[in-house]
């Protein structure tokens, strides 16, 4: 295996991928079947809106901006992965660089929004990705592989290869098996009602598991409603997370009821 | 010999995180669900509510998908096992292997990051993007200590038995005040709180960081023996940006009404 062009493909595969599907999810507007991605529109517009920019001219304008600037980083990638496929490293080289500047620049002014926007956590998240971008161009650049001798001792020859390949398909069966088991074992809380526990008078806690969603819900209330036509549900809480055991539990629901008159 | 060389030594550190952070996700994608001595993460309700997110209901396709994942780990699993081997054997085929379990792992996280970038969730494509990071800068750590290093200065004695010292000093005070805070605390994890009143038929309760569910619910019945002739009418939760940054846990208020 030579390891210096599988590495390099790595890192161009990587950041293709990453902007091909960033500009896809600028396409494709808002949440549609077999697509969720982020509604970017609605960021932008609540940003700058809290500058006091209502007109949606400026956020559609910025958006537009950004795209084009996300697909300019995709088609450069893209042909740096084209041309590193076709075995020209020079101008493989020579796209990425252009890539990357490029996608630097788009992570650049995107934590410039985020100070001047005030979000903290996304000037983070800009920023590492910015220094993720710069650090694997060095690598693609620089791999830590000799060029004169960039092939090591192939896998296949190596002690221990046929088990091991052996040993990784019995995992993946073994896991597989156990992700079939659980997911027949537990699909059904998708939309069964969960049952409440009374913990104080007149106040049932539901402990609700990570499959439920809004449909489970709605079956519970209704449930209980049916179950206990002798009770009112005045009202509902739903429990913070800092009632919840660390990730243990999904979401801890309370009903509290009076006596029906 | 390994310890000879801090360069090995930092080598088979990398080998050995890599095999078991593997074998843990490997663990837990065939544990599922959370049990007595593993809680884990629910990896199919995540991955069903994704794809349902996207019309997908049919838990055949989160499987699949979980499938897919395992699989890569599974493989990255193994060679990072046998790299590991290999390298505690002295063998250079550890690296041929230690690569191959690199290329799974990227190829893990480039998948999972193709799947945050489609059910847009954008703080997991940054976990999985630093992670795919830290398994490149890891490879490359990797290769670059090949060959041996010179052995650190042996240190003289007396900075090791002050070094000693301190770190005994240190050890006790803080395993003291650690027994202490424990004993004259634990109770919190499970103790009702008395609610205060604040206003006409309006009660704080303000949580211990020990607090949970259970305080809670006791806390509510204790409440509720407290003021027979009052019924709860809501419960209003402070918000984070009321509270004082980290030093407030949870805070509620109750109001109530005469009962009728």
């Amino acid at each position: 295996m030579n390891e210096r062009k599988t590495l390099r493909l790595a890192v161009l595969a990587y950041w293709t991928c990453f902007w091909g599907l960033s500009v896809v999810d600028k396409v494709i507007p808002d949440v549609q079947f077999l697509w969720v991605g982020k509604d970017f529109f609605a960021l932008f517009i609540k940003f700058f809106a809290s500058l006091g920019l209502k007109d949606p001219l400026f956020a559609t304008a910025a958006l537009a901006g950004v795209s084009a600037l996300e697909a300019v980083t995709f088609v450069l990638f893209a042909t740096a992965l084209v041309t590193h496929l076709r075995g020209n490293e020079e101008r493989s080289d020579a796209w990425a660089f252009r890539a990357v500047i490029s996608a630097m620049s788009l992570f650049a002014l995107f934590s410039i929004g985020d100070q001047v926007f005030g979000d903290r956590f996304q000037l983070l998240e800009h920023g590492l990705f910015w220094l993720i971008l710069a650090a694997s161009w060095i690598v693609f650049k620089h791999p830590p592989i000799d060029p004169e001798h960039p092939t090591t001792s192939p896998l296949k020859a190596t002690r221990g290869y046929r088990p091991a390949f052996l040993a990784g398909l019995l995992l993946t069966l073994g896991t597989g098996f156990s992700i079939w088991q659980f997911s027949a074992d537990t699909f059904a809380q998708v939309e069964a009602p969960v049952e409440g526990l009374e913990v104080a008078e007149g106040v049932f806690k539901f402990d609700f598991p990570f499959l439920a969603d809004k449909r489970v819900w709605e079956t519970t209330v209704n449930t209980f409603k049916a179950d206990h036509p002798e009770l009112n549900v005045r009202y509902i809480y739903t429990g913070p997370s800092e009632l919840n055991a660390k990730k243990k539990t999904h979401l801890l629901l309370y009903v509290f009821t009076e006596p029906s008159r | 010999m390994l310890s000879r060389s801090t360069h090995a030594l930092i080598r088979l550190a990398i080998l050995l995180y890599w095999t078991l952070f593997w074998l843990f996700n490997l663990i837990d994608k065939a544990i599922g669900g959370a049990h007595f001595l593993w809680v884990g993460r629910d990896r199919f309700a995540q991955f069903q509510k994704y794809f349902a997110s996207a019309g997908l209901d049919a838990p055949d396709i989160a499987n699949a998908a979980l499938l897919v994942a395992a699989a890569l780990e599974s493989f990255a699993f193994v060679f990072f096992a046998g790299a590991l081997l290999h390298f505690l054997k002295g063998r250079a085929a550890a690296r041929s292997w230690a690569f191959a379990g690199t290329l799974f792992t990227l190829g893990t996280f480039t998948f999972f990051s193709l799947g945050d970038h489609w059910f847009g969730d954008r703080f997991e494509l940054l976990e999985h993007t630093l992670f795919w990071f830290i398994s490149l800068m890891s490879w490359v750590l990797f290769t670059r200590l090949e060959g041996a290093a010179d052995a650190l200065p042996v240190l003289p004695r007396r900075p090791w038995l002050t070094a000693g010292l301190l770190t005994g000093a240190l050890i006790l005070v803080t395993t003291t005040a650690i027994f202490r805070h424990n004993t004259d605390h634990f109770f919190q994890r499970t103790a009702p709180i008395a609610a205060e009143p604040v206003g006409d038929h309006l009660y704080k309760v303000a949580f211990p960081f020990l607090g949970g569910s259970t305080v809670f619910e006791r806390s509510i019945a204790q409440f509720q023996q407290e003021h027979p002739n009052e019924m709860i009418d809501h419960i209003y939760t402070v918000p984070d940006p009321l509270r004082l940054k980290k030093a407030d846990a949870l805070i509620f208020y109750i109001a109530t009404q005469d009962r009728p």
